[in-house]
């Protein structure tokens, strides 16, 4: 056997993996330099893992002679819960995939958030929407006080107005419409209000009228919503808050028109 | 499904499953173990005819699978996990007898040399074809592989010369690697 036959001997032995670190290293070394021993060790390699396999464990004793002990049955729990602190520590650090029953929830919290946001905003919306219409009848109220202000103002300084003398103040009548013009009016009782009473023309009984409040000074301006020329009588008592539908105390004044 | 075919399917699914394992997958890991956990105790068991300790090297071998999944690139998986094995089952009856101290790290786990055309092969057809070898030989192969010895140990066992054994081993390999030829065209 020449030098290089010996050698390819040594291969196989490498290959096999029965060489010691100092012949496995100058086995390595000559690998890298002969293509025919490399050759030999690439040949030979393949059936090296084939004996390997040969020792694949058969557990079925019933359908194999050469059967071994299986492992324990923790084996596999115990390597699978080995990796599972792994597998917890790189979902942390790994795009979040959902499972489908957790998108399902987080769809159907988003629904029932955008549901209640939506009945939210409705609401805020309708509470608006009555704002703006309260907001309006204001506007509308006001600028009617406004008109009804520059009328009251323009009938009770109109040259031609006829006005009434009466406790506290003055009645004033101008083109049908009927003040009741109070300045000097102390504030009613807690709880109490004035009230107008206007008694038409052939009736027996005193219909009511408005209520009102004079202001901290005593000045209250009062248009009554009647038809000035189809009255014959105003009044004015102190009565609850709300109103009465027959006076309840003396009048502080009753005129009758002549 | 024949075994063999269950193999063949094992063995192709092998690269999928590791790319998984590669994305810390670990449903695919649990495949890999379900596929190859036979292979890589048995190789132990073997070895170091101990279930206790085959167990311990299977929980190694497969921790490091999971761990360096990066280790094996492509090609014949059952080849990587065996020399794994090998080298880890070594690593134990190294630390218990000065006899394997010398075989230390001989056999890189990523040693790229290795042919696909083998990985479908199963067990029952390398025990076949070992069988058909002179029992000088398959003594000498197996007696290598999974007792962890060195070639001077093997020829202090068997009595036979030094040089002997190597020939021995070498001509066996290339008549196991012939037959297995043969069986994997068969197939």
């Amino acid at each position: 056997m020449n030098a290089h036959e010996t050698m390819l001997d040594d291969v196989a032995a490498y290959a096999l993996g029965v060489l010691p670190p100092a012949e496995a290293r100058a086995v390595a070394a000559h690998l890298q330099t002969c293509e025919e021993c490399r050759e030999e060790y690439r040949l030979l390699r393949p059936a090296v893992t084939a004996v390997g396999i040969s020792a694949e464990a058969c557990f079925d004793a019933a359908t194999a002679a050469d059967s071994v002990a299986p492992p324990g049955p923790l084996l596999k729990k115990r390597i699978m819960r080995n990796i599972r602190p792994n597998v917890a520590e790189m979902r942390a650090v790994r795009p979040i995939v959902w499972p489908a029953y957790a998108v399902a929830a987080a769809c159907l919290v988003v629904a029932l958030v955008s549901g209640i946001i939506n009945i939210s905003l409705n609401s805020q919306v309708h509470r608006l929407e009555n704002e703006s219409a309260q907001m309006a009848a204001v506007t509308r109220q006001l600028r009617l006080s406004n008109t009804q202000m520059r009328t009251a103002l323009a009938d009770l300084t109109a040259p031609d107005s006829q006005r009434y003398a009466v406790a506290n103040g003055e009645v004033v009548k101008h083109a049908n419409r009927l003040y009741i013009a109070m300045n000097a009016l102390p504030p009613p009782p807690k709880g109490k209000v004035y009230q107008a009473w206007t008694l038409r023309n052939g009736a027996t009984q005193m219909s009511p009228s408005v209520t009102f409040v004079p202001n901290p000074g005593g000045v209250a301006v009062v248009p009554l919503p009647v038809n000035a020329s189809q009255i014959a009588a105003v009044a004015v008592s102190v009565e609850p808050e709300g109103g009465s539908k027959q006076p309840t105390s003396k009048p502080t004044f009753v005129l009758k028109f002549t | 499904m024949l075994p063999s075919e269950a193999k063949e399917h094992c063995v192709e699914d092998a690269d999928r499953l590791m790319a998984r394992v590669r994305n810390r997958d670990a449903a695919a890991f649990e495949a890999l173990y379900d596929a190859y956990h036979r292979l890589v105790y048995g190789v132990a068991l073997r070895m170091l005819g101990d279930v206790s300790a085959a167990e311990d090297v299977t929980q190694a071998v497969f921790l490091k699978i999971w761990s360096s999944p990066n280790l094996f690139a492509s090609g014949n998986f059952s080849g990587w996990v065996v020399r794994m094995t090998r080298n880890r089952a070594l690593d134990v009856l190294r630390s218990k007898s000065r006899a394997h101290v010398e075989l230390s790290d001989q056999q890189p786990d990523d040693d790229p040399i290795e042919e696909r055309a083998f990985a479908s092969l199963d067990a029952a057809q390398v025990r076949m074809a070992l069988k058909q070898l002179p029992a000088e030989q398959r003594e000498l192969i197996e007696l290598g592989f999974f007792s962890g010895v060195t070639h001077e140990e093997l020829a202090r066992r068997t009595g036979v010369p030094l040089g002997t054994v190597k020939t021995r081993i070498r001509s066996g390999l290339r008549r196991l690697r012939t037959t297995l030829e043969g069986t994997v065209t068969a197939v």
